[in-house]
């Protein structure tokens, strides 16, 4: 598979075939930014595998022709992440996301464009966040009939501050735009965590669905465990690996390695 | 032999009193039906005996085999033998029922917990109940029918094998066919494990299978009424009304005699 590694702030392309244009280079040397610019010119998955970043910020922009079905994986690791990614999506292609993070600190911003028709997108993060973390999600819904869906499943622990922001745009004309936004933090501290789900529609023929929650586990889902002979700290781990492990794709046996980590 | 008593239990939840110094014993061997009008406490007794956090004990004591368990924990109660079927079972998303089973059965067995005979003993009683075997891989009750978590309860009650079986209108949302099994499958774990089974039942089909040596109407947090199986002939023929105003005279009576 086309993998990318980003590891103590170096770029290193391996396996990368004639279905990517992967291009590396120094964006802004005053800044210390990086540009990672990928085009993806046929149906393809490719794997981003990040560790050990601690001052570098990373742009990365990501083009992805029409009529192609594009799987992104993504592990960041120890490390203090600053980046930025842009998708622009082409008619009747589909990409799929999903990010594990578990890092030393994350801002994130993510542009998505919805620019052909029928263009959808899945975006699925699921984090384990034990510093300040922050994300930005903007999906312009830019044609008719495009799809988004943006799922956020985080953890919060330690010293963990989560912090998601959702806008999604569908702007008059873009008929039939479907547009969701799913997340749900688990806050296990007393530290604050905020969901900003917004949905910006200037158009009437569009479904838009949202929901947001943050919250410890239920009372009546502890009770049930527990009424099983599971104690308190066996039931918080069992429930947080089905929160976190469901449809982890690729990265289920790291992710549980991560989870473990955590709640042994 | 194993004995569970109710000493003059008042509970409340958010100020409200739900049981008003209520007494009951039962023993190993016993098959007990608590009965009674809707919003006596007959759910609430069955959730308290097993600790939910929601409840405050006011007064009185649960003893297990003469200890008191009023402060042990949920799960501390379920190692010691006490198992509850609810009535509304949780959908728990993401959390199989095979990770789930395992990890309560190796909480109760620690290293005598044997793979192997776990999954041949779930494979075994999945087939009595007659469920979908891919019923394991999917989410704690997620998507299923109301007649599959009641036998999802009754599955973990015979993996968990409890001594004290508290089962909470385990009849409602079942066809006349699934009854007729979960009333079949009790009846089996009953005469082959001897436990203590206390049902909370609105209706006289379940005990036709379970046959009850002993039944209590609750009313208003109380012990009312007690009797053997005949007072559930009783009650389906003329209510709960007739019987309960005779109660209330005789309450009535004893006041005016103090």
């Amino acid at each position: 598979m086309n993998k990318i590694i980003i590891a103590n702030d170096e770029i290193t392309l391996k396996q990368i075939d004639k279905t990517l244009k992967v291009e590396a280079d120094k964006k802004c040397e005053f800044l210390n930014v990086k540009l990672i610019k990928i085009d993806v010119l046929e149906s393809t998955n490719l794997i981003i595998e990040h560790s050990n970043i601690k001052e570098t910020k990373f742009e990365i922009n990501i083009n992805i022709e029409d009529d192609i079905d594009f799987k992104l994986f993504e592990l960041k690791q120890e490390g203090n992440y600053k980046i930025y990614y842009n998708y622009s999506i082409g008619k009747n292609s589909e990409v799929n996301v999903l990010k594990i993070h578990n890092t030393n600190g994350i801002k994130e911003q993510t542009k998505v464009n919805l620019n052909g028709i029928n263009s959808k997108i899945t975006h699925t993060l699921k984090t384990i966040s034990t510093t300040e973390e922050k994300y930005d999600f903007l999906v312009y819904h830019n044609a008719k009939n495009t799809y988004s869906n943006i799922v956020n499943n985080g953890v919060n622990i330690k010293d963990g501050c989560l912090n998601l922001k959702l806008s999604s745009f569908a702007p008059k004309g873009t008929i039939d735009c479907n547009l969701n936004q799913n997340s749900r933090i688990i806050n296990l501290t007393n530290n604050k965590c905020e969901i900003n789900p917004n949905l910006f529609i200037d158009e009437n023929e569009v479904i838009a669905n949202h929901s947001a929650l943050i919250g410890t586990f239920s009372e009546e889902e502890m009770f049930y465990l527990m009424s099983r002979g599971i104690n308190k700290s066996k039931a918080e781990s069992l429930m947080i690996k089905g929160f976190l492990l469901n449809e982890s794709g690729i990265y289920q046996k790291e992710l549980e390695k991560i989870i473990n980590k955590y709640w042994r | 032999m194993d004995k569970l008593e109710i000493k003059d239990l008042t509970v409340s939840i958010d100020g409200k009193t739900i049981l008003d110094g209520l007494n009951l014993e039962i023993k190993s061997g016993e098959i007990h039906a608590i009965m009674g009008p809707n919003g006596t406490g007959k759910s609430t007794l069955s959730q308290v005996i097993m600790g939910h956090p929601a409840y405050k004990i006011e007064k009185g004591e649960i003893l297990f085999n003469g200890e008191n368990i009023n402060k042990l924990s949920v799960d501390k109660r379920a190692h010691a033998g006490i198992f509850l079927g609810m009535q509304m079972p949780m959908e728990i998303e993401g959390v199989s029922n095979a990770d789930f089973l395992r990890t309560a059965l190796r909480s109760k067995q620690g290293n005598d917990f044997k793979l192997f005979d776990f999954i041949k003993e779930l494979d075994n009683q999945i087939d009595d109940l007659k469920m979908n075997k891919d019923m394991v891989h999917r989410s704690i009750n997620l998507g299923f029918s109301g007649g599959e978590r009641k036998k999802n309860e009754i599955l973990q009650m015979h993996i968990l094998k409890p001594k004290i079986i508290m089962l909470d209108e385990i009849d409602s949302g079942l066809d006349v066919d699934s009854l007729k099994l979960i009333g079949e499958s009790v009846t089996k774990y009953y005469k082959e494990n001897k436990p203590a089974l206390l049902l909370v039942t609105h209706y006289q089909r379940l005990l036709d299978y379970i046959v009850p040596d002993f039944v209590h109407v609750l009313y208003k947090g109380k012990v009312a009424v007690s009797g053997d199986v005949s007072l559930v002939k009783e009650i389906e023929e003329n209510g709960y009304e007739k019987l309960l105003k005779n109660y209330a005279n005789k309450l009535e009576e004893n006041k005016s005699n103090e």
